[in-house]
């Protein structure tokens, strides 16, 4: 046990300032992520003009893997927008691209699974197209979408592991540099692995009480 | 910016290296064939550990899904190439290391074997009882049972969200150029190294990623359809 208070515990400041960045990180990306997606999965369904680029867009992201996204943000953006000018701006960016043409479509299955009658109905009792989709579509489709939201939240976590490679300094980047510092993997990355595992876990865990916490309210048949 | 955006997609570059791409791409195959037949059986076996009647093959079944799913995939392969082989090597007090693509399919077996561990779970659980009876009043052994009325079903069940996760597996082999396995997108870096010039480069390695990506997801969401449709209807 002399190796894991040594390597682990007494490291536990830099450890968790890594984790700190990862949370961070993941956090903007969400957020990102979310208003990326709405935007894309809005000019798909609603702006017949942009319907095309959109649908580009989407598939890209969902069929691109995140890897070969983050370099290519990292290293190709910068010439070819001359934006991002930071590899953490970089980080997130590539993550939230990522995962924005996956809510697009988590969104667009959303919107389709609201029962047509009911914008009938709003706009027969003279609502505008805006307050039909603020009002009637959009809470339920922020209810139905809730739980698979937080899973793209997961999706986020693990794939944030990867932006060490561009050296934002998160978890998975500080554990490494301690195994370059002590040369004994064993303990450092066993801890880093199951600090990642427990994070997913707890994520993935209120996703699925969420999801139940809204099908026993809301009666929804929530993924 | 259009100087910046016609360099970009100018792939005259790309293409001057293709046969050390093609091969690379040879390598993201590879390592996904290996893993999608490993990580299958594994996740066989983990189903069937979760499906068990013994409580603690149960738990152990729950324990391998719950670990390897929740797991990022980058973390388990710089574990599985730094870490396994040195508890392997005082387990069995001799040197041993691991050759790249090793670890590399072994670290996407175990997360893939997660995600295949549910999916058989899923089918095996949605397999009417009386099936299982009815082969046991035939005299059916339980390795006959499962060979010939529980996997056919499964299978069949299953095959959709079966070929989802591979489109993801084969995505995943991209990051085993991060422990060296020589890649397309490893010797993408090696040649951007050389010639300075990440742009059109990294655009083509996206653009290619994307080309195959596209084509088998598309593919597979065609195919889902119909077998939907046609056969589980």
């Amino acid at each position: 046990m002399g190796n894991w208070e040594r390597l682990v515990w007494n490291q536990r400041d830099v450890l968790l300032a890594g984790l700190a960045v990862t949370v961070e990180v993941c956090f903007i990306a969400f957020a990102a992520a979310i208003v990326g997606g709405l935007m894309l999965c809005l000019a798909r369904i609603y702006v017949a003009p942009l319907r095309p680029l959109a649908v580009v867009l989407i598939e890209f992201f969902r069929d691109t893997p995140i890897y070969v996204q983050l370099i290519w943000v990292a290293y190709a953006w910068p010439e070819l927008f001359g934006f991002p000018n930071s590899f953490y701006t970089a980080g997130w960016l590539a993550l939230a691209l990522q995962s924005s043409g996956y809510l697009a479509e988590t969104f667009r299955t959303g919107i389709e699974g609201v029962p047509r009658g009911q914008r009938e109905a709003a706009f027969a009792v003279g609502m505008s197209p805006i307050q039909t989709f603020g009002r009637i579509v959009m809470p339920q489709v922020a209810l139905s979408t809730a739980p698979s939201i937080v899973n793209q939240f997961t999706v986020i976590v693990k794939s944030s592991t990867l932006i060490s490679v561009i050296t934002v300094p998160d978890l998975m980047s500080q554990s490494q540099r301690l195994v370059n510092v002590w040369y004994e993997p064993i303990e450092i990355l066993t801890a880093t692995a199951a600090l990642y595992i427990l994070f997913v876990f707890l994520v993935s865990l209120s996703g699925k009480l969420l999801a139940d916490a809204l099908r026993r309210r809301y009666g929804l048949a929530a993924s | 910016m259009p100087e910046a955006l016609k360099q970009a997609f100018d792939l005259s570059l790309f293409w001057e290296y293709r046969a050390i791409l093609l091969q690379g791409l040879l390598f993201n195959a590879m390592v996904f064939a290996c893993a999608a037949a490993v990580a299958l059986s594994v996740g066989l076996g983990a189903a069937l550990l979760r499906v068990n009647r013994l409580l603690p093959a149960r738990w152990l079944g729950t324990l391998h899904v719950e670990v390897f799913r929740n797991a990022p995939d980058y973390i388990m392969l710089v574990w599985v190439h730094f870490v396994l082989p040195l508890l392997i090597s005082k387990l069995i007090g001799q040197r041993v290391e691991f050759h790249p693509f090793l670890s590399a399919v072994i670290a996407l077996c175990f997360v893939y074997s997660g995600y295949f561990a549910e999916t058989f779970r899923a089918g095996i659980q949605a397999i009417p009882r009386g099936n299982l009876d009815a082969g046991r009043a035939f005299g059916m052994s339980e390795a006959t049972i499962l060979w010939r009325i529980t996997l056919p079903q499964v299978v069949r069940r299953m095959l959709p969200e079966a070929l989802n996760q591979f489109v993801s597996l084969f995505k995943a082999t991209t990051i085993v150029s991060l422990i060296a396995v020589p890649d397309l997108m490893y010797n993408v870096s090696m040649v951007t190294q050389q010639e300075m010039r990440p742009l059109p480069l990294y655009t083509g390695a996206a653009l290619t990623y994307f080309l195959i990506i596209f084509v088998l997801a598309s593919g597979v969401r065609a195919f889902s359809e119909r077998w939907r449709r046609k056969i589980l209807a």
